[in-house]
Parts: C-alpha cells; structure tokens; sequence
C-alpha cells in the first residue's frame, strides 16, 4: 500500500516536473503551425461521430483523406456545396496542407465554376455567368487564406496568379481585364522569389508583365533571365529566346541593345 | 549391488552404492550478482520468441499489412492527391497497429507469467526482479520494432511502385518533335517524383510512432505490475491514452485551470508524437523538434519503468 | 554449516479492507543440514509453500528471517546454489526441451560448449533424450516434471527445493523421482522437499518436519519417529506350522504380548512395478 502511494506521488510530482518541457514543446508547435484548428463542437457535429473519434485519435490526415475522397464522389455528382463544405472542412482540419489549398481553388474556381455557369436550371446565361463569378471570388478569397496560412511556399502564389491570369482576366465587361493580369504579375513575382520555385513560374511573371501593359518591364524581366546562368540554371531557353526577339521588334530596340540582333540566327 | 530391506521387505538401492553420474561441466558461477545486461537480453529475447510464436501478433501484423497494400487504390486522382493518400493511410495504419501491439503485447507479459507459474521457476535462479521486468520490456519493444519495421518495408514497397508507375506515366508523354522547353519541364517533373514520394522526413514520422508505441508499452507494463485482470490491463492503458491525446485539447481549453492541468499531467501528452500529418503536408519538422520530442519520451518512460519497478520488486508473486 | 535456517519467520497474509489477516506461518525455526533430504510435510494450507516462496523471496517475511548456506534469503546471491521444482510446474509452452535448459542455463551465467553438454547430461539423467526437440506443448505430466528437475539441476546447485515433486506423477515417474533424489543425495546435494503423499516421503527423506496451521508440530529423524521401540518385528521363513506354535508360547514365557502373527505385504507400488517388469520380460521371450 505504501509502495503505491509512493509510487502515485512519484508519477505526479514528476507529471509537474515535465511541465516546463511540455510548455517547450507545445510553443514549439505553435511556432511550427502544427496541428490545425481547435476541435469546436461545430466540428465535431460536421465530422460525425466516428470521423471525430478518429481525429481524436491522432489520424487528423486520414480523416481529412476522406472527408476529400467524399468530396470527390460530391463532385461526381455535381452536389457542389456539399463538396464546398467538405473542401472547408478539410481545410480546417490541415491548414498547412499546400495540396487540399491548392486543388481546393482548382475545384471551385475551375470545375464548381464551370458546372454553376453551365447549369441548366440557370434562366439566363448572365445568371450562370454571374454564379461562375462567384465562384471565382470565393476561389479567390480561398486561397487567399491558404496563403496567410502557408506565406513561405511559391505554390499558393503561383495559383493565385493563375487565377487571376486565366479566370479573373475574363471576368469584367470587356475582357481581357488588363487589371488581373496586373494582379497575376504581383502574385507570380513573388512565387518566382522563391528559390525552390520551377522554372515556369518564373517565366509568368513577364507574360502577365506584357498582357498588364507593362511592355517594357515584360521585356527587362525576359532579359534577367536570359542573363541567368546556363550551365547553372535549369530553363527552356529558347522560350525565353523567342519572346525577347519578339519584345525587341514590338519595342523597336536597337539592333546594338538588342539581347539578340535582327541578323543573329535563333539558337 | 547389494539392496537393503526395509520391513515391508521392499528393497530400496543403498545411497553409497548408487552409481551417480557426475556432471562433466561444474560451472563456476560468480558470488555476487551484480546487474546483468546479458540476463536482460536473454528474457527480452525469449519474451520476443513467445510473442512470435503466439498467432495473435501476427494477426495484427497481417490486417496491417493489408491495409498497407490497399492503400494504393487511389488511381483517378493527381499523383499529389494519390501520395497523400498513402502516406496518411500507412502512416495511420502503423500508428493504430502499433498502438494495439503496446497495449495487447505487454498486457498479458507478466500477469500470464504469473498465472503459469513460469515466474517462478524464473525468479528462483539468481535473477533480480529488475532484471526480470526490464527483459520483458525490452522484448515486448523488440516485437514492436519488428512489427513496425515490417509495415515500413511494405510502405516502402508501395511507395516504390507508385512512383515507378508515375515516372512511367510521366515518360509516355514525350512526344516525337516535342518543344525542348516541354521536355525540359517534363524531365523536371520526372525528377522531382523520387524526391516527392520518398520524403527523408517520413523517418521522423516512424520514429515518433515507436516513441510514442514505447511510452504506450510502459504504462501498460506499469498497470500490469499490480493488475492480474487481462481486461484491465488492456482497458486502463487505452483510456490513458485516449486522455493522452486530448490533452493537447484541454490545454488550449483549460489552460486557466491549472490544479485541474496539474493533475492531468500525469498522463503523458501523446498528441507530439503525431507527425505524420505534418510531414505528409510538407511542413518543416526540424531534427532538433524530432529530438525534443524523443527525449521526451524516453524521460517519460524512464519515469513509469521506474515506477512499475518500484511495484514489482514489493509484489508478492 | 546449514543448508536452510530460519529463524522465527513469519507470515500473514493480508486479507482486504478490514478483513484482518491470515497467520499461515508462525514463527518458524527451521534447520535443514548440509547433505541431507528434509521432508516438509502438513496438510493443505499449512504453510509448506509458503515457507518455500519465503526461502526464495517470492513473498516477504511479515518477521523473522531466512537464510540459505548463511546468505541472507532477501539477497539474489542466496539463489546461486538453489534449483526449485515448483508445484505442477508450466514451462513456456513454445520451447522445446533443450531450448528451455538452455534458456534457464543462461540465466544462470553459463553457454558456450559447457552449457550444450550439461544439457545433454540432464536430458539423459531424466531420461528425455527422445524428447529434447519436441515443444513443451506436447510434454505429458511426467515429462514436465522432468524436465522441470533438469532445470532445477542445470547449474548443479548445492540445495534443491522440490514442492512436491511427484504430485500427479504415475508410479513409474514417481519411482524414478525418488530414485533420483537418492541418487542427488548420494552426489552430497541437500533436497528440502514439501508433500501430502507420507508414503513416498517415508522412503527418501532422513529428516522430515510437519506444519499445520503455520506452525512446526513435530520434527525428527524419519526412522526414530516411525519405529515403535516397543515392538518387535521378526520375519522369519519356511517355518512349520507347529513350531510356530511354540514360539508363541516362548514369547508368553519371556512376558511379552503377541500382538499379530500374519504374512507380511508388499506394497502396492512394488506390487504395480513387479507386474510391469515380468509383463516386459514375457514380451522380449517372444521376440
């Protein structure tokens, strides 16, 4: 009985004494941005009972895997808020997940989108445009908080970006929007300031560059990466080749400022 | 030989006449007997060869296996999609199987010991109690190694053939006459597939799974100690770490409360060792986290096996 | 020096809240001499399993204390040179015969080419060569408790405890039991062993003592205790029946009592043994 109760005092005095490095651990996390959202009782009435046992039980991703799985077979049959909520869900469940952000956007800006435009209960066609352009801008103000969520990976810019280069762009009354792609060219310089970002995200940002009106600062940023090095860099040269000798005739360069002279063969 | 008999007339060999066969090999053994790491091994090794034999763990292994393999039927969705959704599965998979092993494996270690009757023959040889309760430890965590490492290889195998059906698919899209542009972009992609699927980092995600089935193991060992009841033993542990695991929750929720966080903090806080999550999203887990959360651990199960230790060496077997 | 001295050991058992406590060995002082088989005898319940556990230090004293060749019974040392047979012994069903020796021969600090040969004598001493490959598992009663003696003998101690070590053994196992006891005794092992069955114990043991109740009734060298000093036994062969007369006659003269005047029985056991040994013989005339 004594050796008991010395036994309980040990493991709780103990219990205390791990507090601090508990404390330690958990900042550590907090600092990390690990673990997702509180479990609320509006989470839990969302998820079910079973799914919330499972979360409970340390199988956030999984439970997140299939909420997505779910939203799939909603998707197949066009049951689009449902798949909406469940995409809000999963989100919620994994914050710091680039890839349910990233396809969570695709879904609703490009297929939720195109599926709400092209609904037959829709009367009019300005009806489905105008519920396509809501989508776009719940995509928008999606992703938008993926990436206040994730500030320090190119792949939410670069989505951005596209978004607003391929939707946003015809989403005003006389397409192309010149202010999306202006919009794009923000988003895809900064996903090209990462040093892990593919080379073709780089080489949007001077394409929104040029639809922005923004010719010249097009052709400045084809020329930086022109100048990059090609032993060192990975890039499809001779992209970047055409568009520049196509910068240079459209800016009337010089031929001695040119990066490529009139009389130079392409490489 | 002459026979003496007594006065039933029954006759019994004489002592001095039996012929007694002398043992070729005296051995020499040591007067004092200090802690011997080697009768650890030999308990853990034989605690480890009886799980093996017993059908029950391979049971586990099996339906973790199977999980494992189907874990790859995910084919309609982007290969991003498709790796999440392995990873989870495998890494969830092991989690939960291994978490059964702790608990099931070292339930049943010392309350089956007692109740066959082998502890005695056991503890009558010069073999201390701490000896005894830490080669049963050792071999319930060795049959825990094992098992989980046998899920990682299959992982791995489905891994494998995942990406190598990727850079497959990936290889039939080059085209005669393609754009080098495109071709440079699709041998990119096909570089990074390795890199994707096998993440360095899933080794922090198993090591913490094991840390996390060690710490399991040893409060179950703990309970074990003083419990005869196989129910119990099994029940106890899974509501321990059933609390483990909301106590990330309940200090974000009770964190004004601090007699109540005092007292939880007995159970140990099993929500660190959940990194699979984290690393499947592609989050930074540093080393130096991995390494904090392991010393955890292993402070946390130094506690309880001293504390089961404690209780062994009074019990009365 | 004694093999085993205790000295007022006590046990009480704790019964639960409020329920007291069970005495189940008062104050026992007990000696058992270097060399010696020692028989401790008493009902159910009467403390002879505890007095082991107590020697061994499965359980604790409530007072008093115990002592092995003078090392304190608390120690770990005090096991070097003690091999139990405990009560209806269970080994791990999943080892064969020579893995389970091998395993308790280890424990013990022994390998190597000396452990794999004292195996080998002790299968062939217990006589379960034919079985050192076969799993526990599939052991009979008998096996069991042979091998359960190997495992006690596997580091040659100098005191064996035996808790009765033929209980649920047929005749033929109990036989060889007791002829190994001997045979242990003549290799100058000291045996303490514990048992109901008095017959068998008569046989084998030079001192026995007897518990009831947790406490040392009655203790002795087995043929003082068991001769009647007043009595008489002359066995005597291929006399006529009128002679017999007279000598009861001579024994009435000299003013003693004939108490009974019958033949003299062998015992069950032996009769059981002998039928076996000519059914055996009487097979090999055949061959």
């Amino acid at each position: 009985m004594l050796t008991k109760a010395l036994v309980i005092i040990l493991l709780f005095a103990t219990g205390l004494g791990f507090l601090p490095m508990e404390n330690s651990i958990r900042a550590e996390r907090t600092r990390l941005k690990y673990q997702g959202a509180r479990v609320t009782y509006e989470l839990r009435e969302a998820l079910g009972q079973n799914l919330a046992i499972a979360l409970l039980a340390g199988l956030r991703g999984v439970v997140a895997d299939f909420l997505w799985l779910q939203g799939h077979t909603f998707w197949e049959k066009r049951e689009w808020l449902r798949q909406y909520r469940d995409i809000e869900i999963v989100v919620t469940l994994q914050p710091q997940s680039v890839l349910f952000w990233d396809l969570g956007q695709w879904h609703m800006a490009w297929n939720i989108g195109y599926g709400a435009r092209s609904d037959p209960n829709n009367r009019t066609q300005a009806e489905g445009i105008k519920r396509e352009r809501e989508w776009h801008r719940k995509a928008r103000d999606f992703l938008q908080r993926g990436i206040e969520n994730i500030p320090n990976r190119y792949d939410l810019y670069f989505m951005m970006g596209m978004l607003y280069y391929e939707k946003f762009s015809r989403d005003c009354d006389e397409p192309p929007c010149r202010d999306a792609f202006c919009k794009a060219a923000e988003y895809f310089a900064r996903a090209a300031s990462f040093t892990n970002a593919p080379q073709f995200v780089a080489r949007m940002y001077p394409r929104a560059l040029e639809q922005c009106g923004e010719t010249e600062a097009a052709y400045a940023q084809w020329r930086l990466l022109w100048f990059q090095d090609h032993n060192k860099v990975q890039q499809a040269w001779n992209i970047i080749e055409r568009e520049i000798r196509q910068l240079e005739d459209k800016l009337k360069i010089p031929d001695n400022q040119r990066v490529f002279p009139k009389n130079k063969p392409p490489s | 030989m002459t026979e003496l008999a007594n006065h039933r007339g029954e006759t019994t060999p004489s002592p001095t006449e039996v012929q007694t066969p002398r043992p070729a090999f005296a051995p020499v053994l040591k007067e004092r007997v200090g802690f011997s790491v080697s009768r650890v091994w030999i308990i853990a090794g034989n605690t480890l060869t009886e799980a093996v034999r017993q059908k029950v763990f391979n049971f586990f292994l099996i339906i973790g296996l199977i999980f494992i393999a189907s874990a790859s039927f995910f084919a309609q969705f982007t290969f991003g999609e498709q790796l999440k959704f392995i990873k989870d599965t495998c890494l969830g998979v092991i989690s939960v199987i291994s978490t059964l092993i702790a608990i099931v494996g070292t339930a049943q270690l010392l309350p089956s010991e007692v109740e066959n009757r082998t502890i005695y023959t056991i503890l009558a040889k010069p073999v201390r109690r701490i000896e005894f309760l830490l080669g049963k430890f050792l071999g319930s965590l060795s049959l825990l190694t094992i098992s989980i490492a046998a899920m990682c290889l299959l992982f791995g195998a489905v891994l494998f053939i995942k990406e190598q059906g990727m850079i497959r698919e990936l290889r039939q899209e080059f085209t005669q006459g393609m754009p080098a542009s495109d071709m440079a972009d699709l041998n990119q992609q096909i570089r990074q597939v390795p890199q994707e699927t096998f993440d360095v980092n899933l080794v922090k995600a198993v090591l913490a799974e094991l840390m996390k089935a060690t710490l399991v193991a040893a409060i179950t060992l703990l309970i074990s100690t003083f419990s005869t009841s196989l129910v119990f033993n099994v029940a106890v542990p899974f509501m321990i770490f059933v609390a483990g695991m909301l106590r990330g929750a309940a200090a974000e929720v009770w964190a004004d409360r601090r007699i109540l966080m005092a007292l939880l903090a007995v159970v140990p806080d099993f929500g660190f060792f959940s990194l699979a999550d984290e690393i499947n999203m592609g989050n930074v887990v540093p080393w130096s986290h991995v390494g904090q959360i392991l010393v955890y651990g292993v402070a946390r199960t130094v506690v309880i096996v001293f504390a089961a230790h404690l209780i062994f060496s009074r019990r009365e077997i | 020096m004694d093999a085993i001295r205790t000295e007022d050991l006590t046990k009480k058992y704790e019964l639960g809240w409020h329920k007291g406590r069970l005495l189940a060995l008062d104050k026992l002082n007990l000696r058992v001499h270097e060399g010696e088989v020692y028989g401790l005898l008493g009902p159910n319940g009467s403390g002879k399993s505890t007095t082991l556990k107590l020697i061994l230090d499965l359980i604790l004293p409530t007072e008093g204390s115990a002592w092995v060749f003078d090392v304190p019974c608390r120690k770990v040392s005090s096991r070097l040179h003690v091999g139990f047979l405990p009560e209806n012994p269970y080994f791990y069903r999943y080892l064969t015969g020579t893995e389970t020796l091998e395993f308790f021969g280890k424990l013990c600090g022994m390998g190597g080419v000396g452990l794999r040969r004292r195996i080998e004598e002790l299968l062939e001493l217990v006589g379960l060569q034919h079985a050192r490959n076969r799993r526990l598992g599939g052991y009979s009663k008998g096996m069991l408790q042979r091998i359960g003696l190997a495992q006690a003998l596997i580091h040659d101690p100098k005191l064996l405890l035996l808790d009765e070590p033929t209980a649920g053994v047929d005749p033929i196992g109990s036989k060889d039991i007791r002829d190994l006891i001997l045979r242990l005794k003549g290799m100058g092992k000291t045996v303490l062993l514990s048992s109901h069955l008095l017959a068998q114990v008569q046989d084998v043991c030079d001192r026995i003592g007897v518990l009831n109740l947790g406490q040392l009734i009655m203790e002795g060298d087995v043929k003082t205790l068991i001769s009647d000093q007043r009595r008489l036994s002359i066995t005597v062969q291929d006399l006529p029946e009128a002679a017999r007369t007279r000598v009861e006659e001579a024994v009435r003269a000299a003013g003693a009592t004939v108490i009974s005047v019958d033949h003299p029985q062998t015992s069950l056991e032996s009769l059981f043994l002998d039928a076996l040994k000519r059914d055996q013989r009487g097979a090999g005339q055949h061959d």
